[in-house]
């Protein structure tokens, strides 16, 4: 059986024995992310880039597909990871305005282990490969931009054309695109 | 929105009662402020189980107690003060609860209960439930009897050192609404209604573009699939686990395939596949409904009938004609990976035969009250919600206090199985506490009350228990450790304990009041040096 | 003492001035156990809603005078229907305060201490200052972090936990009629962390199904709060949704309306809207006054060993009959809070980041491939050095060539290491001598 705490003596107000002054410890979320990051094994087309090193909770992927449809282009997503991980996922928002059939015009992004699917045994590693797999294989079936998925889906060389054109930050209908050619 | 007003102090109740409304809806609300509940004894427990039936918002509330206040009860209980000392319980009780909750109106009674049943047993009619504490076993018969009488629910509450112990005694209690934590789906795709099967049929897997392919609910992809199984197995459904994975392997056939060859990513089938395990059961009646059907008030209705046993007889008939053998289609599906319209389409086709068997036996119903020759409406809403709720009916019929209390009942032979163990179940403890009366018809006072006589109480308590035992006819033994603990706690009512018991015995309050969920049935020990319980019915 | 009177405490006594077979084998009975509860213990209750009022009530019938309560919250008319210490006059008042004061009125010689603020206003020294910490939370983060911090005060000699530095945590959870306590003795038992496979994920529905293909209401309130809201901006440009602000909720059931008829979908009310913008847990006075209740009682036992404490979860759930799991959960091993006991490390504080990083590797003890090391300085999060991110790589790599004095080192310095040699980040605490050769 557990023996327990020697209790029954007065614990003491404020400061105590330990010198080291108010030093703040780090929180799982914090230790978990860093050994996410540590081991992050990137495939050749990514790139993370942390505006402050310091802050491991804050940073920036970017894909570069050397493949595909997005071959050529350059696009930066945004990472923000809470003090909730890895119970909560990422949140993660694509900043380059992209022509898309799973990405909207304000960076949201559809992929299923950033929400329904999300689990504590996934790493931002996983992510990074999902959102890399999302330009290799657009999946116009269950999409966030419509107009893109159904181009996708009817007319593959107009979906080419209409990716290059907003690569190039061109307008597709409306819409101007950035343009995020490397 | 629901038509609940604003209380005096012009709260809006919607927000003040917004996350318990969550749980028992705006009916469940009615109910409980329509209800008048009597609490025998201000003690720790009985003020606690107060509070939290007055802080959802219960009607109002009745305290008999004959009690002055002494200073241990001040010790233990949040309604009482240092001032009352020597005052009113009840009075003072009533005082502090009232203060909870504006909305809930408060009485007490001055008097002891033996007297109050004495000279005016009908003063209990009023209420729609009595909970009592710390009564002794002679009252607490009396009580008993003059309750089961009336026909009005009781729940008796008891903390003693680290063992909580409550009785619910309820002639015949009903509930429609259980809500089931995990309940199968009712989707009859092992025997499709006519809307179903039209509406399926309508659909054809195979000319349809990739996309709306991959959208087609996994619902209508199993039922075509087991189409096909059941062509080539004499129309019979897969049983077995074999015959599960043949019929997963002719679903998993049925995947597109892009010019390379490679499956398709179709979550809709992966759905489809998993829901071989849990959609395919067949549909029936569960022995419990099944009880209900063959139940004297459901046979033999009379002009006193009840609604639900009005509706159950309807059910019945139901089953036997129109049913075909089902219940009434409870009308749902689950969410599943498919587009908006034909999710929506084939949730309308649900929909529209739940309504249809509504319908029938809202019409049955109404034959029924005519032929009974009852006064009174039974509500569509009411008929809607029976019908939905069908499968999980429940009937909760408590032993009295009387057939608990005789001593050839068997199921106090049956205790034996609890207690003659190496490590006796928590069932034990009702046995030790039951003996603790006996311990306090003799003595006039509890065992180890007081600290000098705790060792000598122990031998005495033994000799109770003996006593009790030998009268069951139980051949068993019962450790002296567990006597010797009871004897420590010498009738202590720690405030924690009477917290716990509060809160669970004002929930069994709420659902006897709103007839939503099932109360236990009909003993309930609580070991609070374990942390475990046990319910059994005595 | 001034404020007792006959019998006031005579139901307390029987248990800790009485013994019984079942008593904790460290139990002594004894009339002092009770100057212990009332003049010495300290406890924590973190958490003044449903639960922590309960629970302030609790311990404080049962004699424990001395207690603080924290919370940052401020009183809701929907917490009046089982925060039984707030009245409607109170609406608005910060949660602690209220209850602490209604304590203090109420029971004579209660002390509770309120404070009206975020757990993680408060460092190590303020925690250090209680016996036991007893948790009302109804969020996962901060049971996560109060968790982090008690783990973190441990105290080890030659990987020999230090009894003293043990603050027990016992945890209350409640949802609907469901509920659960717990018994954390860190570094001992199985903590929070340990656990978190325990707490249900966040329901989250696909982005898709709610951009494009709705079926439930909720799918469509929930259009309107994550796509919509943030396009139209309609009570302002950096206006974010206030879930307590009725006009944006009315705001979003009539967007959400509009979007369900567009789908013939049915069964969007106002109630079904704020709950879903607000992720609003059902919540009842009954469940949150058991579960109170058990974790007071267990606090009792840990403070008086009058009886064994609960090893070390129990679960309620009183929708059918009332039902009570108790188990004992089990510990894990690669831990990310309370597995990590920090190793000892010695260097000199002219001895370089590099030096380190080359022992990590080259010791036998350790052999790391590629240790990425990061430290708190001043309350600060601070990356040393990472080797396989090129860009912080690039940041960090002159901290190589510093000294540990330069770095702003301290003795019992904790360095965080993480290298694909290990399942998690290990903590290392540094002695720090001073040139010593």
């Amino acid at each position: 059986m557990i023996k327990l705490f020697s209790l029954k003596q007065q614990k003491k107000d404020g400061v105590d024995s330990d010198k080291s002054g108010s030093h703040k410890k780090s929180s799982a979320a914090q230790l978990r992310i860093q050994k996410d990051i540590n081991e992050l094994n990137l495939p050749k087309t990514c790139q993370v880039d942390f505006p402050d090193p310091d802050d491991l909770l804050n940073f920036k992927l970017v894909i570069s597909p050397d493949e595909g449809f997005y071959r050529g282009g350059r696009f930066i997503f945004n990472f923000k990871v809470g003090q909730g991980y890895p119970h909560d996922a990422p949140k993660v928002k694509c900043e380059t305005m992209v022509y898309h059939p799973n990405i909207d015009l304000e960076g949201n992004v559809c992929l299923n282990i950033l929400r329904e699917d999300w689990k504590p045994v996934l790493t931002v590693n996983s992510i990074v490969y999902g959102l890399q797999y999302l330009f290799l294989e657009p999946n116009p079936e269950d999409p966030l931009n419509k107009e893109a998925a159904e181009v996708l889906q009817n007319n593959r060389r107009l979906f080419e054309q209409n990716v290059a054109k907003s690569m190039r930050g061109g307008y597709i209908g409306s819409v101007c695109f950035d343009r995020c050619l490397k | 929105m629901a038509a609940i007003g604003k209380s005096k102090a012009g709260l809006d109740k919607n927000n003040k009662y917004d996350r318990q409304l969550r749980l028992w809806g705006d009916h469940g609300q009615t109910a409980l402020e329509t209800s008048r509940v009597c609490l025998i004894n201000a003690s720790a427990t009985g003020t606690e189980i107060l509070k939290n039936l007055i802080l959802p918002g219960i009607g109002s509330f009745t305290v008999v107690d004959g009690h002055k206040v002494q200073g241990e009860d001040v010790g233990n209980n949040f309604f009482l003060t240092k001032d009352s000392i020597g005052q009113s319980r009840a009075k003072f009780a009533t005082e502090y609860l009232s203060e909870l909750n504006e909305d809930v109106s408060g009485d007490f009674m001055e008097e002891h209960p033996e007297s109050l049943l004495e000279s005016n047993s009908d003063f209990f009619s009023q209420f729609t439930i009595v909970v009592a504490t710390n009564l002794c076993e002679r009252t607490l018969l009396k009580l008993g009897k003059c309750l089961w009488e009336k026909n009005i629910p009781l729940l008796i509450c008891r903390c003693y050192g680290f063992i909580g112990y409550m009785r619910l005694v309820v002639r015949e209690h009903r509930v429609i609404e259980s809500h089931p934590d995990n309940a199968h789906e009712d989707l009859r795709l092992d025997r499709p209604f006519k809307g179903l099967v039209q509406y399926i049929d309508s659909i054809d897997l195979n000319t349809m573009n990739k996309k709306d392919h991959s959208h087609t609910p996994w619902l209508i992809v199993l039922y075509k699939y087991l189409q096909e199984w059941k062509e080539k197995h004499a129309g019979e459904l897969p049983k077995v686990y074999r015959e599960k994975n043949q019929l997963k392997d002719i679903i998993r056939e049925g995947i597109r395939r892009n010019e390379e060859g490679v499956l398709e990513d179709e979550e809709n089938f992966d759905e489809a596949i998993k829901a071989v395990n849990t959609a395919l059961n067949p549909t029936k009646i569960s022995s419990q409904i099944q009880e209900l059907f063959n139940d004297d008030e459901c046979t033999n209705l009379h002009s006193e009938s009840s609604n639900f046993w009005i509706l159950v007889r309807a059910l019945k008939e139901f089953v036997e004609n129109e049913g075909n053998g089902a219940l009434p289609l409870r009308g749902t599906i689950p969410d599943m990976t498919a587009d908006s319209e034909r999710y929506i389409q084939l949730q309308n086709v649900y929909h529209e035969q739940a309504d249809s068997d509504i319908s029938i036996i809202s019409n049955k119903v109404h034959d029924l009250l005519v032929n009974i020759g009852r006064g009174g409406n039974i509500t569509d809403q009411e008929i809607k919600t029976f019908c939905k709720n069908a499968a999980f009916l429940r009937l909760v019929r408590c032993r009295s206090l009387e057939q608990e209390y005789s001593e050839d009942s068997d199921k106090l032979k049956d205790l034996s199985h609890h207690i003659d163990d190496e490590e006796p179940d928590d069932v034990i403890f009702y046995v030790l506490l039951r003996a603790i009366d006996s311990f306090y018809d003799k003595y006039n006072c509890f065992p180890g009350w007081y600290t000098d006589q705790v060792e000598s109480d122990v031998i005495k308590l033994k000799t109770c228990l003996s006593k009790l035992m030998h009268d069951w006819g139980l051949n068993c033994m019962i450790k002296d450790d567990y006597i010797h603990e009871m004897c420590r706690y010498g009738a202590s009512e720690l405030h924690t304990m009477s917290a716990f018991i509060g809160g669970a015995a004002a929930q069994e309050v709420i659902k006897i009041i709103t007839h939503q969920f099932i109360p236990f049935n009909n003993t309930y020990i609580y070991n609070a040096m374990k942390q475990t319980s046990v319910t059994i019915e005595l | 003492m001034s404020c007792d009177w006959p019998g006031r405490w005579c139901h307390v006594q029987k248990f800790i001035e009485r013994t019984g077979p079942f008593a904790h084998p460290d139990f002594e009975p004894s009339s002092e156990s009770l100057g212990f509860l009332q003049e010495t213990c300290k406890l924590l209750i973190i958490g003044a809603g449903g639960l922590g009022c309960e629970l302030l009530k609790d311990l404080a019938l049962i004699g424990f005078k001395n207690i603080d309560i924290i919370d940052m919250d401020t009183i809701d008319v929907s917490n009046l229907n089982r925060q039984f210490l707030f009245r409607p006059k109170d609406v608005g008042r910060p949660k602690a305060d209220v209850a602490a004061d209604f304590i203090n009125t109420r029971i004579p010689g209660a002390n509770v201490t309120p404070h009206y603020a975020k757990i993680q206003d408060y460092d190590e020294s303020f925690y250090r200052g209680f016996h036991i910490v007893v948790c009302g939370l109804d969020s996962i983060v901060a049971r996560r972090w109060i968790n982090g911090m008690l783990v973190s005060m441990l105290q080890y000699e030659d990987g020999e936990l230090q009894q003293e530095s043990l603050v027990p945590m016992v945890d209350g959870g409640t949802e609907g009629f469901k509920g659960n306590a717990r018994v954390i003795l860190p570094g001992m038992t199985a903590c929070v962390e340990c656990t978190l496979d325990l707490y249900p994920p966040q329901v989250n529905f696909p982005l898709c199904t709610i951009a494009h293909t709705p079926r439930l209401p909720e799918h469509c309130i929930e259009y309107v709060r994550i796509l919509l809201w943030p396009k139209e901006h309609p009570f302002g440009e950096d206006v974010p949704i206030d879930g307590d602000e009725p006009k944006h909720i009315q705001w979003i059931m009539d967007k959400s309306l509009e979007r369900a008829n567009e789908f013939n979908i049915s069964g969007i009310t106002y109630r079904l809207t704020q709950g879903v913008v607000k992720r609003i847990i059902p919540a009842v006075a009954s469940t949150n006054a058991v579960i109170a209740a058990a974790c007071s009682t267990e606090v009792f036992k840990l403070a008086t060993s009058c009886t064994v404490p609960l090893n070390n979860y129990m679960n309620f759930n009183d929708t059918e009959g009332i039902y009570t799991y108790t188990f004992e959960a089990e510990r894990k091993e690669d831990c990310m809070a309370c597995s990590k006991i920090p190793k000892s490390i010695t260097f000199s504080e002219s001895d370089k980041l590099q030096d380190i990083i080359t022992y990590l590797q080259e010791s036998a003890e350790y052999q790391m491939k590629s240790p990425g090391l990061t430290t708190n300085i001043k309350g600060k999060n601070k990356t040393l050095y990472m080797p396989t991110i090129k860009s912080i790589e690039e940041k960090t790599r002159e901290n190589l060539k510093k000294t540990l004095s330069e770095l702003e080192f301290v003795n019992g310095q904790e360095l965080y290491v993480a290298d694909p040699t290990t399942p998690m980040t290990l903590t290392f605490k540094l002695s720090l001598g001073s040139n010593m050769e």
